[in-house]
């Protein structure tokens, strides 16, 4: 049995967070859960995520500051960031394209198939 | 680490400014619970979830459409503050505490954090407005429900000071630090101007500038301390000398 891919959803609303879990644990992926940065750090250091899926703005440090963590080191660098947030039209390419972010979904539009597509392709 | 907090907080405020207008800020915070109500809505349409998740779903999107309204019905209080007429009476602070914790009970318990009230020897009155008290202290509350852990109630506390000439209700919190600099951000638009607040983001920068202005409108203000493990939220009051005459 091949061990399944790893989702680490960064997000301080858990209820929005279950939901996506729950969306990404039907389409076959296991899932883990930090609320905010720093947990996400301790997160990516024991379970090293697949892919991560990034809320913007985050109690206390915010996604930057994960992001600026990745990249400091060699082997997490590569691991593609998928943003989902209220602020994506506010978010240009320049900013956020030297942190390995794949794609921005906008939570106000974005459909849990959206969310699995996104995944599939951070994967490729 | 590739950039200092400096420069990551820079970067988010580039994002997503304090500067930005009312409007926009307002738009941004009815769009958080909207985006939420939404995707907890499209969770129900899936085959997969089963009766007890279902209605788990449903009571979220009750409690999370009752908060966006208090929001917008004290949006709506606001404007209307300088038109309307509003009795100032003695009211008992510990007692408006106790009610207001007994409002968020469900709120909080869903989200399986807990709020308390702080036990308070002695008498006190503060003159204000009860339904404009009541709705500083729910804002206090809401925006402090996200930075609680499940071992750490959230308190609300009453406490005389000023040797009994006002009153201060807070609300006590606990999560990650919120940095210096967002901190100190934070205190200086506090109650005067609607702002986006980056680094306690499940919290309301427009309810706390709503918050300003009714506590204003009481001739009290509103403030807020930084903790190591999270923040107090607070507004002063006038202490009522009712009982000194008794």
């Amino acid at each position: 049995m091949t061990k399944k891919q790893t989702i680490l959803i960064v997000e301080d609303d858990d209820w929005l967070a279950e939901q996506y879990g729950r969306v990404l644990n039907e389409a076959g992926y296991a899932v883990e859960f930090a609320p905010h940065a720093l947990a996400a750090m301790d997160a990516v250091d024991t379970v090293r995520p697949d892919v991560i899926l990034l809320d913007l703005l985050l109690a206390g440090p915010n996604a930057f500051t994960l992001l600026h963590e990745l990249q400091s080191h060699t082997d997490l660098a590569s691991i593609p960031v998928i943003m989902c947030t209220n602020s994506a039209d506010h978010i240009a390419d320049e900013d956020i394209s030297a942190y390995g972010v794949r794609q921005v979904l906008d939570k106000a539009t974005v459909l849990p198939e959206d969310i699995v597509a996104a995944v599939k392709r951070a994967l490729l | 680490m590739k950039g200092s907090e400096g420069q990551t907080n820079n970067q988010v405020g580039g994002l997503l400014s304090s500067d930005l207008p009312f409007l926009v800020t307002a738009a941004h915070e009815l769009k958080s619970p909207l985006a939420l109500v939404r995707q907890l809505a499209l969770g129900l349409e899936s085959a997969e979830v089963d009766t007890a998740t279902r209605e788990r779903i449903l009571r979220q999107i009750v409690l999370t459409s009752e908060r966006a309204l208090r929001l917008t019905t004290d949006l709506s209080r606001s404007s209307r503050l300088e038109n309307s007429m509003f009795d100032l009476e003695p009211i008992n602070p510990q007692q408006l505490c106790e009610d207001v914790a007994h409002e968020l009970t469900p709120l909080y318990a869903a989200r399986g954090r807990k709020i308390q009230v702080a036990s308070h020897r002695g008498s006190m009155l503060v003159v204000a407005n009860y339904d404009l008290l009541r709705r500083i202290i729910l804002n206090f509350g809401d925006n402090a429900l996200h930075y609680s852990n499940g071992s750490e109630p959230v308190e609300l506390r009453a406490r005389v000071y000023e040797k009994g000439r006002r009153v201060r209700l807070g609300v006590r919190d606990y999560g990650p630090a919120v940095p210096v600099n967002a901190w100190r951000r934070l205190r200086q638009h506090l109650g005067t101007d609607a702002q986006v607040l980056h680094s306690r983001p499940q919290s309301s920068g427009l309810g706390l500038y709503v918050a300003g202005q009714f506590a204003q409108a009481m001739h009290g203000e509103i403030g807020a301390t930084r903790h190591r493990d999270g923040a107090t939220f607070y507004v002063d009051i006038d202490a009522s000398t009712q009982l000194k005459l008794l």
